[in-house]
């Protein structure tokens, strides 16, 4: 049992990069499967996905330049550590996203129980981001700023960016790969809804 | 280092759902990361490395190999530990057979490299054991021997898992390729140093 003078213990340097790079190489590997699927997802790395699928662009490459406007809002809003950190955790994303298909190519996959596997482990791996106080900047940071000015509320504006993107999605891709990525898209933000928690995960 | 803020007096519980959900994205993880090093002929430590030294060695599949090697553990895990812990050991270890024997006909890899390979064995099952553990779960297996040994021979348990796994890859020197040991033991490495560095009671609290 614990007592009350107990502290949560805090997190060391080490503790966040090891934090950032099961989470970023978790997400990338993920990222990997979607794009063998053929599916997309939300957000920023929906919207590279999305541009990558049209262009024949590498993804690693369009995710890290899709971000590059986000960070000025980021730091305006958020003060420079959290874009550097942000900065890291895309560069590294993008970097593994490239890396990884030298790596490992499938044979096969199951496309429902891709989409499955793509939302727990980008779940889990923006989990341990968030947990270590990443962040993959992007969407979210433009929301908050879009709150501030307008008074829209910024779970509204990522909700509206998605279905936008969702609905793009559906004119590009067969239908059943757009309920497949859908799926996906749900089961991740399951993920962190159920799990993201400051009562439960306390060190800083 | 300490953070500014003390630890709750209780710890919040987590619900049935919430139990479900964590076993199932721990058990899912903890089972892709197992495909990984099976398509590559690894093994790793604990119950499962002796389940996949034998299936590797008997041309068995690996889901009935590891779920009859840990049914023994669940009679002595039944008298040290009680019944709802052995229950969802008995649980965790079968829906991990399951998934086992399912994921080669959803996914398979056309290329691996193995160094790619072992290293995303050790955090997917590094991770996924932490999920398991954190919602009070387990893989049943070795950890209740080394705690019965420690209670009656006054070993520690740590010690005993070690010597197990030990004896495991010393076998495994005799019966596999150098290489195919060595890319083994880097996995179980990374493996204990994801579950080293996270499994941490004031980190995360809940029960």
């Amino acid at each position: 049992m614990q007592n009350e003078d107990q502290k949560a213990a805090g997190h060391s340097l080490l503790d966040d990069a090891q934090g950032y790079l099961f989470g970023t190489a978790m997400c990338a590997f993920a990222l990997v499967m979607l794009r063998t699927l053929g599916l997309v997802t939300g957000q920023t790395a929906g919207l590279a996905i999305l541009i990558s699928y049209v262009t024949g662009w590498p993804f690693g490459w369009v995710f890290f330049v899709v971000n590059l406007p986000f960070y000025w809002f980021a730091y305006r809003r958020m003060g420079r550590a959290f874009v550097m950190r942000t900065f890291v955790n895309v560069a590294l994303i993008s970097a593994f996203a490239e890396l990884f298909p030298t790596l490992v190519a499938f044979e096969r996959i199951d496309p429902l129980f891709g989409a499955v596997l793509f939302g727990l482990m980008t779940g889990a791996g923006l989990l341990a981001i968030f947990r270590h106080g990443g962040s993959l900047g992007g969407i979210g940071i433009l929301a908050l700023y879009f709150q501030d000015a307008t008074g829209v509320k910024a779970g509204y504006s990522q909700l509206a960016f998605d279905a936008v993107l969702f609905a793009i999605a559906a004119f590009i891709l067969p239908l059943p790969l757009v309920l497949y990525s859908l799926v996906g898209a749900v089961v991740v933000n399951l993920v962190i809804a159920i799990n993201h928690r400051r009562d439960r995960y306390i060190a800083m | 280092m300490p953070a500014p803020f003390p630890i709750p007096q209780n710890p919040p519980k987590h619900t049935l759902f919430e139990d479900v959900q964590g076993f199932a994205i721990g058990l899912i993880t903890t089972a892709i990361g197992l495909s990984f090093i099976t398509q590559l002929g690894f093994i790793t430590g604990q119950t499962a490395g002796l389940a996949l030294v034998i299936s590797y060695l008997s041309g068995l599949s690996f889901s009935w190999v590891f779920w009859l090697i840990n049914v023994p553990f669940y009679i002595l895990a039944w008298f040290r530990m009680g019944p709802e812990f052995t229950i969802k050991s008995a649980l965790c270890v079968t829906a991990l057979s399951l998934l086992m024997a399912y994921i080669p006909d959803w996914m398979r890899f056309e290329t691996l490299n193995p160094l790619f390979g072992i290293v995303a064995f050790g955090i997917l099952t590094g991770f996924g054991l932490l999920g398991v553990f954190r919602h009070k779960g387990s893989l049943g297996g070795l950890g209740v021997i080394a705690l019965y040994a420690q209670a009656n021979f006054g070993i520690r348990a740590g010690y005993v898992q070690i010597a197990f796994d030990a004896a495991l890859f010393a076998v495994a020197f005799f019966l596999f390729p150098l290489d195919r040991v060595l890319y083994s033991l880097l996995g179980a490495l990374i493996l204990n140093a994801v579950i080293a560095f996270n499994h941490r009671q004031d980190h995360y609290i809940a029960g």
